[in-house]
């Protein structure tokens, strides 16, 4: 049986604990807000975006028979691929990075065995810590990225890997990271970027036209290159929003079961509080009868 | 037709419309109902929105992507400003704004003229 005072701090010490996951609730709750005004407002973009790229996609054999650019055009073997990883800089946000790494490793396993060879691209201190314990390969490490998105240097991240992705070095890119659903909803998504899927279409008096029509091709490669950037970019601000929210919930959570063990270790510290007067008092009336008995 | 202007900042401009004029790069353009599938870049200049009831409407960009379909226009840009407000200061401040917009966008002095040219005559309108 623990003694009284030993119960008194550990009920201190979890109150201050308390103390501490409540306030950072409130900081989450706070950069939430923030986080999900900014990917709704880009939301929009990347949406259209996509509507355009996939609609260029299916009048692409109206423009030309042959195109030349490696986007469109079927791929038949993956040799190589980027895998880009994307999650949060700091935990304490319950299963949320670990989500992402349990995905990242099904997805390793699953083109390990296909004979795919694997770049992997880390963004985010959490997931760069755990591959670096268990001493798998990255090939670029990127911290501070994810908990300041900025398209600038988002742009700069993907380029690489599509200008490899031009250059035919890799085959595709992956990016595997953990999304905002609602505040208490996250959802990993995993997306393969490239190539962009030439549907074959059924109307064939759909036709498309680029201007100006002898540069088409810098036209739509422009355009691929704005898309794949900015689906980086949305994707940073997606994994910030899924970051605070999942650290909101987990953050509620701890308060609660701070509350809870408060609340067990009063009732512990009152038993035994009232165990001591009952047995001082039995020691008095003790002594007392056999003073009487004299 | 349809007509929906976005940028990374969010949406500036969603709804139906009579007609539209662009800055394309291989000059201005105009599009109407049932106007052929195209797509094309944008240089630094101002888009011209006639809506249904006849009022127009100024929209600043300096640079993007359009796609144009028989029933829809997408505008994919990377900065926007609609040149429009409630009161004159608001207006004025617009101006402004999107006036910034192509200067930052454009190196060359007459194409920065004409447009800001535009955007005013456009705002006396309002």
């Amino acid at each position: 049986m623990a003694t009284l005072k030993e119960l008194k701090t550990k009920i201190n010490s979890v109150k201050n604990t308390q103390k501490t996951t409540r306030a950072m609730k409130l900081v989450s709750t706070a950069k939430l807000k923030r986080a999900e005004e900014a990917l709704l407002l880009s939301r929009q973009y990347a949406k259209k975006i996509e509507e355009v790229t996939n609609e260029i996609s299916l009048k692409l054999s109206s423009i030309k028979e042959s195109i030349n650019i490696r986007a469109f055009s079927n791929i038949k073997q993956v040799k190589k691929v980027d895998l880009i990883v994307v999650t949060a800089d700091k935990g304490l946000c319950g299963g949320f990075n670990h989500q992402t790494i349990k995905t990242t490793l099904k997805k390793i396993e699953e083109l390990k065995s296909q004979n795919i060879k694997i770049r992997l691209v880390v963004v985010g201190k959490k997931a760069i810590e755990y591959f670096r314990f268990v001493g798998i390969e990255m090939y670029e490490a990127i911290e501070g990225l994810t908990s300041a998105p900025n398209y600038e240097k988002a742009a700069e991240l993907i380029e690489k890997s599509y200008n490899d992705f031009v250059n035919e070095e890799i085959d595709n890119i992956i990016i595997i990271y953990n999304g905002y659903v609602n505040k208490l909803v996250q959802k990993i998504h995993v997306k393969e970027l490239l190539p962009i899927e030439v549907k074959k279409q059924n109307e064939t008096n759909e036709f498309l036209e680029v201007e100006p029509t002898d540069d088409y091709e810098t036209v739509l490669e422009s355009l691929v290159k704005k898309y794949i950037e900015y689906i980086m970019y949305y994707t940073l601000l997606d994994s910030l929003a899924g970051e605070h929210s999942a650290r909101m919930q987990a953050m509620d959570a701890a308060t609660n079961n701070a509350k809870e063990m408060v609340h067990q270790l009063t009732l512990q510290f009152n038993k035994a509080r009232q165990e001591a007067v009952t047995r001082e008092l039995i020691e008095i009336v003790t002594a007392i009868e056999a003073m009487k008995k004299k | 037709m349809k007509l929906s202007i976005v940028t990374p900042f969010g949406k500036i401009y969603e709804g139906e419309i009579k007609e539209a004029t662009f800055p394309g790069v291989e000059g201005e353009f105009g599009v109407l109902d049932g106007h052929s599938p195209l797509i094309t870049n944008l240089q630094p200049g101002v888009i011209t929105i006639k809506k249904e009831n006849g009022k127009e409407e100024v929209i600043a960009v300096n640079w993007g992507y359009v796609e144009v379909t028989p029933d829809h226009i997408n505008v994919l840009a990377d900065g926007a400003v609609p040149v429009s407000g409630s009161t004159e200061s608001e207006i004025a401040k617009a101006i402004e704004k999107a006036k910034q917009l192509i200067k930052d966008a454009s190196d060359s002095d007459a194409l920065v003229a004409t447009v800001a040219s535009k955007i005013e005559s456009a705002a006396r309108n309002i």
